[in-house]
């Protein structure tokens, strides 16, 4: 899958159905495409953040995270795929999560 | 708890503020590139293609044609200006990853890039030569009017009351600004329809832009998506309209090959840059602050484009660009005030995509 787009690859790991933190994601993520650094995690957190303002992510659950993590004052987001969400996925060719 | 909830509000307002300032900086850059625009004009070689086609074919052909070329050189540098921007941003690897979704994503910003480009741009300069300037203007500040209609009915994004109004005061002040001349160029018994229609065709045009790269914007990173939409418009101006008007007669190739003048280069390496950039925000504000919004507030370019002109060219504006100017300040403020919390989704419960989403999804179950 690390040969589609990166919102694609976020997408298909919410079709499993069940709730993700996005500080696990990401971290899936920058291994799976190599984008290690901080710019890279950065980058794949506002995927994240873009796609659950487009209404394809619900928020369910929110905690503090690790300051050294994101910055002070940051937070952890739980996300759920929405129905629109997973309308979208399987319009662009993705069938099932992990 | 109560700590959480103040916090994860504050990371909502900081996302909206993201998107509206991204819109912003549209604008501004917007408003800007009208300098090396304008000059463009008046710099070889579009200066002697003007001449030359207007001593064949008249002034509003000639105008035309030298606009295509213009803005074939315009997105030339401005896909120059995104790849060196995306090469600095290391998002080579994740762009050739989105060409390769044609049908599932690239084919919308190709689409964006039609009518942004040529049906936008092309009846902008229709209006400008068959009806008068500010009539252009004030045609295309009518885009986010179609752009919110058309992202609230098709991608089922919100539009408060309050962000419509604030859109409405915005598109008031910008014919206030133009008034005077939009007076001038309805009176003057020289317009014709089809000048009218290069009006509609901006409207629409860049309207019909921001819905349709919403779509693509769905699933993909804004930098990219507008460096596709410019590859796209390259493609149309280069390898379709140019050749067109060679086939037609015009001396189009002979004039393009003297573009390499010092001073027309390093102006047009300045449009690039700024119509460049300008556009990138635009789309990175899509996504936080949904299509209406962003076109809304893009929509200030038209006081910032007078009053840059004003400072850098010298042209004073009517005393209606305070009138137009106290509107579009009220307007975004009607719009920046906005509770944020509520675009926490830009998504409409109600609306059709949901409705067919969860149709699709208990008809799979």
């Amino acid at each position: 899958m690390t040969n589609r787009p990166i919102k694609f690859r976020i997408l298909e790991v919410y079709m499993d159905g069940r709730e993700h933190w996005n500080d696990e994601v990401v971290g899936k993520l920058q291994k799976e495409y190599g984008m290690t650094t901080g710019y890279g995690r950065d980058s794949i957190n506002f995927d994240i953040i873009e796609l659950a303002a487009g209404g394809m992510l619900k928020e369910v659950d929110v905690r503090a995270a690790s300051p050294t993590l994101y910055g002070k004052n940051a937070l952890l987001h739980s996300y759920l795929l929405t129905d629109f969400g997973r309308s979208r996925a399987t319009e662009i060719g993705i069938c099932r999560g992990g | 708890m109560e700590d959480l909830e103040v916090r994860r509000k504050d990371e909502h307002r900081r996302r909206v503020r993201i998107g509206y300032l991204m819109a912003l900086f549209c604008a501004v850059l917007w408003g800007l590139w009208y300098i090396p625009g304008n000059a463009l004009w008046v710099l070889n070689p579009f200066d002697e293609l003007s001449a030359a086609i207007t001593a064949t074919n008249g002034e509003a052909v000639a105008l035309v044609v030298t606009a295509v070329l213009i803005s074939a050189f315009n997105a030339l540098t401005v896909i120059i200006a995104l790849m060196l921007w995306n090469g600095g941003l290391g998002k080579f690897r994740e762009m050739a990853r989105t060409v390769r979704e044609f049908r599932s994503c690239t084919k919308w910003f190709f689409l964006a890039s039609i009518f942004g480009g040529p049906i936008a741009i092309l009846g902008s300069f229709i209006a400008m030569g068959f009806v008068g300037a500010a009539f252009a203007a004030v045609a295309a500040l009518m885009y986010p009017v179609i752009g919110s209609t058309l992202s609230y009915y098709w991608l089922g994004q919100k539009i408060s009351r309050r962000a419509m109004m604030g859109i409405v005061v915005i598109i008031l002040g910008g014919f206030s600004i133009y008034a005077g001349g939009l007076l001038t160029d309805l009176t003057s018994g020289t317009a014709s329809w089809i000048g009218y229609l290069g009006g509609i065709m901006a409207a629409c045009g860049w309207g019909i832009e921001g819905a349709i790269a919403g779509k693509g914007l769905d699933v993909s990173e804004p930098d990219i998506g507008i460096t596709l939409r410019f590859l796209g418009e390259n493609i149309i101006w280069w390898l379709v309209i140019i050749p067109i008007l060679a086939i037609a007669g015009f001396p189009v190739y002979t004039y393009a090959f003297q573009v390499f003048e010092p001073t027309t280069l390093l102006v047009l390496m300045m449009a690039g840059i700024t119509f460049g950039f300008c556009y990138v925000a635009w789309y990175k504000s899509f996504p936080l602050i949904g299509v209406g919004r962003g076109q809304g507030i893009g929509n200030l370019y038209g006081i910032f484009a007078v009053v840059f002109i004003f400072l850098f060219v010298g042209d004073v504006p009517d005393w209606t660009l305070l009138l137009g100017g106290g509107l579009c300040i009220v307007g975004s403020l009607i719009m920046f005030t906005e509770e944020s919390i509520e675009l926490q989704s830009l998504r409409r419960d109600d609306s059709a995509a949901l409705v067919a989403a969860k149709e699709s999804a208990e008809g799979s179950t």
